[in-house]
């Protein structure tokens, strides 16, 4: 009998858990907690760290708050370039507004040599792409390489039939790096301000899950999300980094994790196959964080997310 | 006892007018009458020399000028804007509405227009139009500039497989209703089609 109800115990201890955990994707994992107001994030030697940011140039307080806060962050998390998500800047655009509206609030981080690869958003102007600061080379959308990460940055405000040809020939060409893509408009948002950018979605996505991108960073939406893997691909919105919209997201099946109470930003570290994310608030806290596993991609299956396939 | 078949009577007929009528939306959408085409190309052939003429001007201005570097200082950007700007109004001076969006390329293109916003990515469309901040004002002028406060709407990718590719200078844009054929380096609106998004 005592055999019996131990067999059972150690049978129910073992199949619950794994009944209840349904996987699209690699397995998300979250880092430990109650590490405080100390970042969470590993910070291994070699790995590539870079901060993202998104709808930020408005020039207000709430602006440099957050600037300040990451300065902060980068003393523990020595990150040596930032992505941006588009609206780089709001309204006006004389040399003046750049200062005021990027060059002022992260003076710190330029000054450490932290570099800024900027895509565009619907309120810039095509001509930020030959701003120095935001090295774009006099791109609309460009691509480039951080260790063994492949960054393609797209024009979602103008996705023409040339971008899109380019686009699938530089994701055939990127190999077995991790595959980042990022651009303004969200494929997938829980926001009710604009919701998510279908038309692009269409186009975009067939092109993502064909070469196995891994993760796609995105703004517009004034909030920060994190959604469920969709066919095995993050998303992340990162659109609250200057602009807010408070009490913008709604709880969706698709959400894994939302925040719109406060300005954020994203701190990444790669590391190998894994990626560790961290989302700070403009008050110093820890909104998000978590790591993705990257599963190795086999030689037939160019899709990196997929799990693995059976064999004929 | 010989059972009689059930008289369909009406009923035939709704069902066949049923499934005609998105038959028939289908056909309109897809097939455009010989005679449509035909002046549909014309139309896009009168938008492609617009569209290269423009390009002329804009280049022989753009010569003059010292070059933007391809990672530059806002103020030699901001000043290459408004240099090229002021160059090409003064070498089209006497540009209208029209010019490129000549009365046949309008209806081409209007046609492009209609089928996208009537096909099956329709609602995608509209969507991408109205998510993306649609600007309520009209576009009013040729050689204006573009409000460099008002954010831009986003281009339905749909439409823009749709439409006659531009060269990188030129990019389509919607205000309100309107469809704008903008010289992006220079801000300056090259012509546009009022009233073209349904």
């Amino acid at each position: 009998m005592k055999r019996r109800v131990l067999t059972f115990l150690i049978l129910v201890t073992l199949l619950v858990p794994a009944g209840m955990g349904i996987s699209l994707g690699p397995p998300l994992k979250l880092a430990p907690a109650g590490m405080g107001d100390q970042l969470k994030l590993p910070v291994e030697s070699n790995s590539v760290r870079f901060m993202v940011i998104g709808d930020m140039g408005n020039g207000k307080a709430r602006q440099y708050d957050l600037a300040k806060r990451m300065d902060e962050a980068r003393q523990t998390f020595p990150f040596t370039f930032a992505i941006t998500l588009g609206d780089n800047l709001y309204g006006d655009t004389a040399p003046e507004d750049f200062q005021k509206k990027f060059e002022i609030p992260y003076k710190p981080l330029l000054d450490a040599g932290v570099k800024f690869y900027a895509s565009l958003g619907n309120h810039d102007s095509p001509n930020q792409r030959s701003y120095e600061l935001f090295n774009m080379n006099g791109a609309n959308y460009y691509t480039y390489k951080q260790g063994d990460i492949r960054f393609f940055a797209l024009d979602s405000t103008y996705l023409d039939p040339k971008q899109l040809a380019w686009l699938e020939t530089e994701l055939r060409n990127a190999g077995s790096d991790w595959k980042i893509c990022y651009f303004h408009h969200p494929l997938y948002s829980s926001a009710r301000y604009h919701g998510p950018s279908t038309d692009l979605r269409l186009l975009l996505e067939p092109l993502f899950i064909k070469y196995g991108v891994n993760v796609v960073f995105s703004g517009h939406e004034h909030v920060y999300e994190r959604i469920k893997p969709q066919h095995g691909i993050y998303y992340f919105t990162e659109g609250a980094s200057g602009e807010l919209r408070k009490g913008d997201l709604q709880v969706t099946a698709i959400q894994a994790k939302g925040f719109d109470a406060d300005n954020t930003f994203m701190l990444i570290e790669i590391a190998g196959d894994q990626m560790y994310f961290e989302v700070i608030s403009r008050a110093g806290q820890s909104v998000d964080s978590g790591m993705i596993q990257r599963q190795v991609p086999s030689r037939t299956n160019s899709s990196a997310n997929q799990p693995p396939q059976k064999a004929r | 006892m010989i059972r009689k078949r059930p008289n369909a009577g009406p009923l035939k007929y709704v069902l066949l007018v049923a499934f005609l009528i998105p038959c028939w939306a289908w056909a309109a959408q897809t097939t455009a009458s010989p005679k449509q085409m035909h002046e549909d190309a014309e139309g896009f052939r009168d938008f492609s020399e617009g569209v290269l003429k423009y390009v002329k001007v804009h280049n022989s201005v753009e010569a003059r000028l010292r070059q933007v570097k391809r990672a530059d200082a806002p103020e030699n950007i901001d000043a290459h804007q408004r240099e090229l700007a002021s160059g090409i109004r003064a070498a089209r001076s006497r540009a209208r509405r029209g010019d490129v969006f000549t009365s046949d390329a309008s209806e081409a293109i209007r046609h492009v227009i209609l089928s996208v916003f009537q096909g099956t990515q329709a609602g995608a469309a509209r969507a991408t139009i109205q998510q993306g901040e649609p600007l309520r004002h009209r576009v009013r002028r040729v050689n204006g500039t573009y409000v460099d406060t008002a954010p831009y709407t986003t281009v339905p990718p749909t439409l823009l497989m749709s439409l006659p590719p531009l060269p990188d200078i030129l990019a389509y844009r919607i205000v309100g209703r309107d469809l704008v054929l903008l010289d992006v380096t220079a801000n300056l609106v090259v012509d546009f089609l009022p009233q073209a998004i349904p």
